[in-house]
């Protein structure tokens, strides 16, 4: 940047100098050189501003995407937390041969909630653990199944498109 | 473009890289998303049974399946002439942190779309020689050239733009992570940082701390409701979660409630685990903890000789010290505020990205940052004696030389073995590595002169060189430490790396193709079964129903068959669309791109700012080495040197 100062600077004097020599009408070839190098210069400063806006205005682009899909993804779990407090309490009433008709039907406007947002739960239980998806918390000895099925759900997990919203923890069988 | 250089934090348990974007540090997110550490990643590297190279997240929720080919806090072990066997074959940790780096290097890759070939690497200010030699080549197998490694305090001053200031000053550096903590006092004057001393303890950390608010949650349900959950495995895995989010919201509110309803069940009915925690219970149970940082800061101080008023600035690390009571400790302990406004997580890879910047020419800095050599050098000398030749905290890069001679008459080698540490005995010492310098012409004793020359690269990178002053024959020596590894073994252990490079590319292909079908199954359905119900006719409607029906078949086979079906239904719903928008207004003129403009004058720009930076720093360089040149007078002729060459 200093050096196109410093080049501008110098071809400003020049043009003073030749103003002052009143050579002007002589060196009109030299007058138009000059000003093409200021005009470069120019052209070459203007380029670099625009190339910078479009760099500022694509990286502002995919900052605010970003911000977006973090805080989202941060309120559907929260509100998969209480999803699942539903989905257990219409378990415990279920047991209490209480009737969950309404809770079902919460439930499932939530589910849909869900599917709207493209999230889905991760399959677990009798699935072969997976590290991209599930996560082990302990191990338990199961001779009669393959090694690393899943045998307990501790916690569901769930994905948003392509993204691990979180995975689900699972305990898992050796033999 | 100038070539992008990213800055890592190679941390012991979480690892996280930055980049400069737009004049400031930008955390480079993982590929697996964010997680609890944020946008950093778990430091675990494994092999699955299937042989399958596992690094980060998935890593870590496998640990428990297959103890024995997962590796924690490799960190840890770099430096030592150490293998560990995973899946019957040996790795050294150098390999281990390159499968990291290989990692960070391929998420930078995908963040910035450039091909990322440099970096800055962070190391704790204790590192030795060995140690950072390590580092540099776990990054070389990586396929990164380390262009620098900086100490973590050093560049998370950075970060807090400490380096700007015109004063003096000396900083406290209080770094506690999730497992270890790590006190480093520094003192900062003309673009210097200079470790003046270290101290922390490796069994301390945030983990202590969840563990003590789980502990306490269980406790209150028991008393409660006479009901044990610690053996119930669901109810700790939402009480860990629980716990967490109530220790991240009292670092901004002064009470709230772990609620967790239907936990347990008896024959009364279900039981809701509600828990009160104010934030004066919380710095209780974390108190017994954080007070056991004291001794670090105190052994800290002690070892620089100053007192807790000599301090000037404290920077915090880590995410525990989020905590207000943590923040209150250590500036109740040191009498001063912390400074602010940087993430602790974030601050050692951003202050290595700032470094970056400054290497690349992105940043603009009218401080030529040095850094120091930790510890002494020095070589032995008769009777197991260290002869220090660089001095602890000398700014580098430097150059050193002092001329030794034989202990012997006739005797025509010397054996240099070269040590690094505080203690004037050589036992006492770390030995890097010992040579043999041969083919003396037999003199009496005293009367041969061997020079032998310590440089010091900016990487704190040590080379040795000795030369025969009698018969002008100069002797390249290498140093051959334990941990040092050849051009060859480095060169065979990124083809490994390289290998492992391509079969997680040829992986990732496939997911993302999976992925690819799986949401464009997920938008044609919406497309057909809502947004343009009634607008598609039904011949169409029926093709893409089949179409998307032999799409979904085809997931669960090989990557071709899905990008076969893929494209079949892609044309399909093209044509509908198309179709539809027939009568539409056209598209906009077309746009001129500047895309090439753009290039050119952002290379220029950053070549220029990148030359005069070079010059800035090697104009110090040349003054440094003068300097060093000269002290060199002081002789110690009657020293015999045990010493080297190749």
């Amino acid at each position: 940047m200093s050096k196109n100062k410093k080049e501008i600077e110098e071809i400003e004097s020049e043009l003073k100098n030749t103003e002052n020599n009143e050579i002007l009408s002589q060196d009109s070839e030299k007058i138009i050189k000059i000003y093409e190098k200021k005009l470069s210069n120019y052209d070459e400063k203007l380029q670099r501003a625009l190339a910078d806006y479009q760099n500022l205005e694509r990286r502002t682009q995919v900052e605010i995407s970003q911000r977006v899909f973090s805080k989202t993804n941060d309120l559907l779990l929260n509100f998969i937390n209480i999803y699942e407090d539903f989905i257990r309490a219409e378990n415990s009433l279920s047991k209490d041969k209480i009737n969950t008709d309404g809770i079902q039907a919460v439930i499932k406007n939530m589910e849909n909630l869900l599917a709207e947002n493209n999230i889905k739960p991760i399959d677990a239980v009798g699935e072969i653990f997976d590290p991209q998806i599930h996560e082990a918390v302990s191990m338990v000895e199961d001779n009669s199944l393959d090694d690393g099925t899943i045998t307990q759900e501790v916690s569901k997990g769930y994905i948003s498109g392509k993204a691990i919203l979180k995975p689900s923890k699972v305990i898992v069988s050796k033999k | 473009m100038a070539e992008k250089i990213i800055g890592i934090d190679l941390g012991t348990s979480n690892s996280a890289a930055s980049v400069m974007q737009g004049g400031k540090p930008t955390l480079i997110p993982a590929a697996e998303g964010t997680t609890v550490a944020g946008k950093a990643f778990p430091s675990v590297v494994a092999f699955s049974k299937d042989g399958e190279l596992l690094v980060g997240e998935p890593a870590r929720r496998q640990a428990v399946t297959n103890p024995d080919n997962t590796i924690r806090e490799a960190k840890r072990k770099m430096g030592e002439d150490f293998l560990y066997k995973l899946q019957g074959k040996e790795y050294k940790p150098q390999q281990i942190s390159a499968f990291i780096l290989q990692k960070i290097k391929r998420d930078a890759e995908a963040f910035t779309g450039d091909t990322i070939n440099k970096a800055v690497i962070t190391v704790p200010a204790y590192f030795n020689d060995n140690q950072r030699q390590a580092t540099k080549d776990a990054g070389t197998i990586a396929g990164l050239e380390v262009v620098r490694i900086i100490n973590e305090p050093t560049a998370a001053s950075l970060a807090f733009g400490l380096d700007k200031s015109k004063e003096d000053m000396k900083i406290l550096v209080f770094d506690f992570g999730g497992g270890t903590l790590d006190v480093t006092i520094m003192e900062m004057g003309g673009g210097v940082f200079e470790v003046m001393s270290t101290s922390g303890d490796t069994k301390l950390g945030g983990a202590d701390m969840d563990q003590a608010i789980i502990d306490y949650v269980i406790d209150e349900f028991r008393k409660k409701e006479g009901i044990d959950l610690s053996n119930d495995s669901t109810a700790v895995a939402r009480i860990k979660e629980g716990a967490e989010k109530a220790k991240i919201e009292l670092s901004t509110v002064m009470e709230t409630d772990v609620n967790l309803p239907f936990i347990a069940q008896d024959s009364s009915g279900a039981k809701n685990l509600e828990v009160k925690i104010t934030r004066a219970k919380l710095d209780d149970l974390v108190n017994p903890i954080v007070q056991r940082c004291k001794s670090s800061i105190e052994k800290a101080l002690e070892d620089a000789k100053i007192s807790t008023s000599d301090i000037t600035k404290i920077v915090l690390i880590g995410g525990p010290t989020r905590m207000p009571i943590v923040k209150k400790f250590v500036s109740d302990t040191v009498g001063k505020e912390a400074e602010s406004g940087v993430d602790p997580m974030e601050a050692v890879a951003f202050g290595a990205a700032v470094q970056a910047g400054i290497i690349a020419g992105d940043v603009t800095s009218d401080i030529v940052l040095l850094d120091v050599t930790p510890l002494t050098l020095g070589i032995e000398t008769l009777g197991g004696v260290r002869e220090p030749i660089i001095e602890r905290n000398t700014t580098i890069p430097t150059s050193k030389d002092k001329t030794f001679t034989t202990a012997a008459d006739s005797q025509t080698a010397v054996t240099i073995n070269v040590v690094q540490g505080e203690r004037p005995m050589v036992a006492d010492n770390v030995s890097l590595g010992s040579f043999n310098l041969t083919d003396i012409p037999p003199a009496p004793r005293g009367v041969p002169q061997i020079n032998v020359k310590f440089d010091i690269d900016a990487n704190g990178i040590l080379n040795v060189t000795a030369k025969d002053m009698g018969t002008g024959k100069d002797a390249k020596i290498t140093i051959q430490s334990t941990t040092k590894m050849s051009d060859d073994e480095i060169k065979k252990m990124q083809e490994d790396a390289e290998n492992f490079a391509e079969e997680d590319k040829k992986k990732k292909e496939s997911v993302d193709i999976k992925n690819e079908a799986e949401s464009f199954i997920y938008t044609t359905e919406k497309l057909v079964n809502q947004d343009l119900k009634d607008k598609i006719p039904q011949e169409k409607g029926i093709q893409i129903t089949d179409s998307i029906k032999e799409l979904k078949d085809s997931l669960s086979q090989d990557s071709e068959q899905i990008k076969q079906k893929l494209e079949a239904l892609k044309t399909i719903v093209n044509e509908v669309t198309t179709e539809l928008y027939k009568n539409a207004s056209p598209p906009p003129g077309e746009q001129q791109s500047s895309d090439s403009n753009q290039q050119q004058s952002s290379d220029s720009n950053q070549q220029q700012s990148s030359d005069s930076n070079q010059q800035q720093s090697s104009d110090s360089n040349q003054q440094q080495s003068s300097d060093s040149n000269q002290q060199q007078s002081d002789p110690n002729s009657e020293q015999k040197s045990e010493n080297t060459s190749s």
